[in-house]
């Protein structure tokens, strides 16, 4: 699912031809004044293409500037990229208004949203994303390998205490056993996730294969408890971990990677058969053994592993034929 | 009672020291090991105060009781090993500052002793004295997983930087164990343990190659190649016919269920190997290949190089003759993948290609290799991955009937009460009696 199928088609291929002025503008690097913009959202003519200043794109970081209008862009765009932020993992309230959050999470998010965005690839050129981010490596060099969601860790708030004995009688799919833990362990079948739900209230869901799937399955347990009789909420969903695994397809020898990449890897073959990578930017622990997979963990958002693939991809790569 | 004023009793030496037997204090002396005397329970003094430094107006912590013990546990550590002095000292000044630190005040003595071993593992590895962690986790008579545990931890805090040492560097110290020298063992059976060190260096230089090393533990490896080694010094058919668990209990040395699968994996090398042998005419089967081991041995590099150029020519004939319809960037694939390590050239115009032709890859690539992890080449049947749930938001309708199924109708949740109540008071009456 990208945040792109919901836009109106007529907007995509306006965006389209601001794309291509990109380019030149910033190589002109002037900055637009009130009066050159369209006042209407109307298509720039032909001849007045290069002469019209369009908004450069690469400027919107933060809160847009004073002197861009901005008005003339679609109000779908502010919706798209909400969902491209909220799907990927930002902690929110449902009950709080979503507008207000996306001009101040755009300087957070916008490698995860781009990255998202250049990962479809499908109409938007990689070459000149819309937010200023890292260089991202070009298409032709990537792996051409996803890295795939195993696993998904997320806790939230349900807003109230609870009594653990009356969920484990009233409940078909709880288990409590508070002299082992105290917790009690609830599963449901659809998304396949198991939780662990704790007196103060608050729950942590494990076991789903995707963001989505995660918060679909904690609203289900927390439906779950308020059809139990309790004013269970749904207050500060977040994901806390992210795991996924790969295969490069070609053997790996991990004593030349512990050599050169000392600072970052532990590799104990007495203890653990493969090699545990801490990655610095971003903050990811791969494991990586012989056999050439790969299992990346650590991560809060579905950006951070793609990039961490891409980053130690190619160190891989050189390790193969020797 | 000091040490220096006892003299033993059986040799009459004044070299008498402190030891701890399983926690009892003795007088051992070093030259004949005669128990000198053993400590009576009023020996065991607590030197130290009863009140805990922290509650004390006292200005300088003085070690404790456990660290001291330590300390000495370190000092016979280092001595059992016989190490130099300088990895003795910087040994004893991690453990100081390990167990001074926050995160190892509060663990248990079993993991505190585990510390002494793992501050002699790290200085060691420092110094250039390669130690397995196998060796010290049989001193310590600790277990693998406490002695990894507390190892990670103490690097992690003491913020060390550890060098990676490889099999080759164990293996020296690891075929003195074996006690296969013409004094212990008749001479039919005897071999110089250099010269088995070398033979079994060579072999674990190969079996590297071939990836049989990466990821195992060492020591079912090493064990493996001083078997071969030993047999393929003087294949006569005593030798051959000896078992591995056989050799183990002559050379007096602790037997290993994985040495024998490492056995069967090398020899699968070397059977690959002795196929491209000139001279050989009969095949080589795993039964006979011990006889060429010299010969490979000797020519590993060349032979290694003949493997990999007939396994590329067999997979073009083999792509060749498929049918037309088989993707033409395979065998060049097969080519960049099955080239030595010399041709890095090829690596740049193979890129591309690789993109395209990786989507098309079995999942069992092992199989088209010459030399391949061997947990590739016997990859583990997954069960099929559980369908992936395409297209949710996330915020989608919850419908009641699903949520009512997870609930116990009134019935039920009266009938599980009662039920519940009758099995805790038989629980509790069969735990009375």
């Amino acid at each position: 699912m990208t945040p792109l199928q919901t836009i109106d088609p007529r907007r995509r291929s306006r965006r389209l031809e601001y794309r291509s002025h990109d380019r030149l503008l910033n190589d002109f690097a002037f900055t637009p004044k009130d009066s050159d913009f369209p006042s209407r959202a109307g298509p720039p003519s032909g001849s007045a293409r290069a002469s019209t200043p369009v908004p450069p794109f690469s400027k919107a970081s933060g809160e847009p500037a004073d002197d861009l209008d901005l008005s003339f862009l679609p109000d779908e765009l502010s919706v798209n990229t909400q969902d491209a932020e909220g799907s990927a993992g930002a902690s929110q309230d449902v009950d709080v208004g979503l507008a207000s959050r996306h001009e101040g999470e755009d300087e957070d998010k916008p490698s995860s949203s781009s990255s998202q965005l250049a990962n479809t690839g499908a109409i938007f050129c990689p070459m000149t994303p819309m937010t200023p981010m890292t260089p991202v490596t070009p298409m032709t060099e990537r792996s051409g390998i996803i890295p795939q969601l195993q696993n998904i860790v997320s806790t939230v708030n349900l807003g109230c205490p609870l009594d653990l004995k009356f969920i484990a009688l009233q409940a078909r799919n709880a288990e409590y056993n508070p002299k082992r833990f105290a917790a009690v362990i609830m599963r449901i079948r659809e998304p396949r996730t198991t939780a662990l739900i704790f007196s103060s209230g608050k729950m942590v869901c494990t076991g789903a294969k995707s963001e989505e799937q995660s918060r679909l399955a904690a609203r289900k347990y927390a439906r779950v408890v308020q059809k139990l009789g309790f004013p269970a909420r749904f207050l500060d969903f977040k994901i806390q971990n992210m795991v996924a695994s790969c295969d490069v397809c070609f053997p790996i020898r991990l004593e030349g990677l512990v050599l050169t990449h000392q600072q970052f890897s532990s590799y104990e073959p007495e203890l653990f058969p493969g090699l545990i990578y801490r990655m610095v930017k971003p903050r990811i622990v791969l494991l990586i053994f012989v056999s050439g997979k790969v299992v990346l963990t650590g991560a809060k958002e579905r950006g951070e592993i793609y990039e961490a693939f891409e980053n130690i991809y190619p160190i891989l790569r050189g390790f193969r034929k020797q | 009672m000091s040490a220096a004023a006892l003299k033993c009793l059986c040799c009459g030496s004044s070299s008498v020291v402190e030891e701890d037997h399983y926690t009892q204090r003795q007088m051992v002396c070093v030259d004949c090991g005669a128990v000198v005397s053993e400590g009576a329970l009023t020996h065991d003094t607590f030197e130290g105060t009863d009140i805990s430094y922290s509650r004390t107006t006292a200005v300088s912590k003085k070690p404790c009781l456990n660290q001291r013990k330590g300390q000495q546990q370190l000092t016979a550590l280092c001595r059992v090993l016989r190490v130099n002095s300088e990895i003795e000292r910087i040994a004893s000044e991690y453990f100081t500052q390990a167990y001074e630190h926050e995160s190892f005040l509060k663990v248990s003595l079993q993991k505190k002793e585990t510390l002494v071993g793992c501050c002699v593992l790290v200085s060691c590895r420092q110094l250039n004295w390669p130690v397995s962690m196998c060796t010290i986790a049989c001193l310590l008579e600790a277990d693998m997983a406490m002695v990894g545990g507390v190892y990670h931890e103490m690097i992690k805090v003491l913020q060390l930087e550890v060098p990676h040492i490889s099999v080759s560097d164990v293996m020296e110290s690891h075929c003195k164990e074996y006690k296969i020298s013409s004094l212990d063992v008749p001479e039919g059976l005897a071999e110089d343990h250099r010269d088995i060190q070398e033979r079994a260096l060579s072999l674990v230089e190969l079996a590297a190659d071939s990836w049989i090393v990466t990821g195992r533990r060492p020591v079912p490896l090493m064990m493996a190649t001083v078997y071969l080694a030993w047999q393929s010094l003087k294949p006569n058919l005593v030798r051959l016919n000896m078992s591995l668990p056989k050799f183990c209990r002559i050379a007096k040395v602790r037997q290993n269920q994985t040495a024998a699968k490492r056995v069967g994996e090398i020899k699968s090398v070397l059977c690959k190997l002795g196929k491209e042998i000139p001279w050989v005419t009969d095949p080589v089967t795993s039964g006979n290949v011990v006889r060429y081991v010299e010969d490979i041995v000797k020519n590993r590099y060349a032979l290694l190089r003949r493997a990999l150029r007939s396994h590329e020519e067999a997979m073009r004939e083999e792509s060749q003759l498929c049918c037309e319809e088989a993707n033409p960037s395979e065998p060049e694939d097969q080519t960049l993948r099955a080239t030595s390590r010399n041709s890095e050239k090829s690596k740049q115009p193979g890129e591309g290609r690789e993109f395209k032709a990786h989507q098309d890859l079995e999942p069992n690539w092992g199989k088209r290799m010459v030399f391949a992890p061997p947990c590739v080449i016997h990859a583990k049947r997954r069960r099929a991955a559980a369908e992936r749930l395409e297209g949710i938001t996330g915020d989608e309708e919850i419908s009641d009937s699903e949520i009512d199924s997870y609930i116990r109708t009134p019935q039920e949740a009266r009938e599980f009460a009662v039920a519940q109540k009758a099995w805790v008071s038989q629980s509790d009456q069969a735990e009375c009696e």
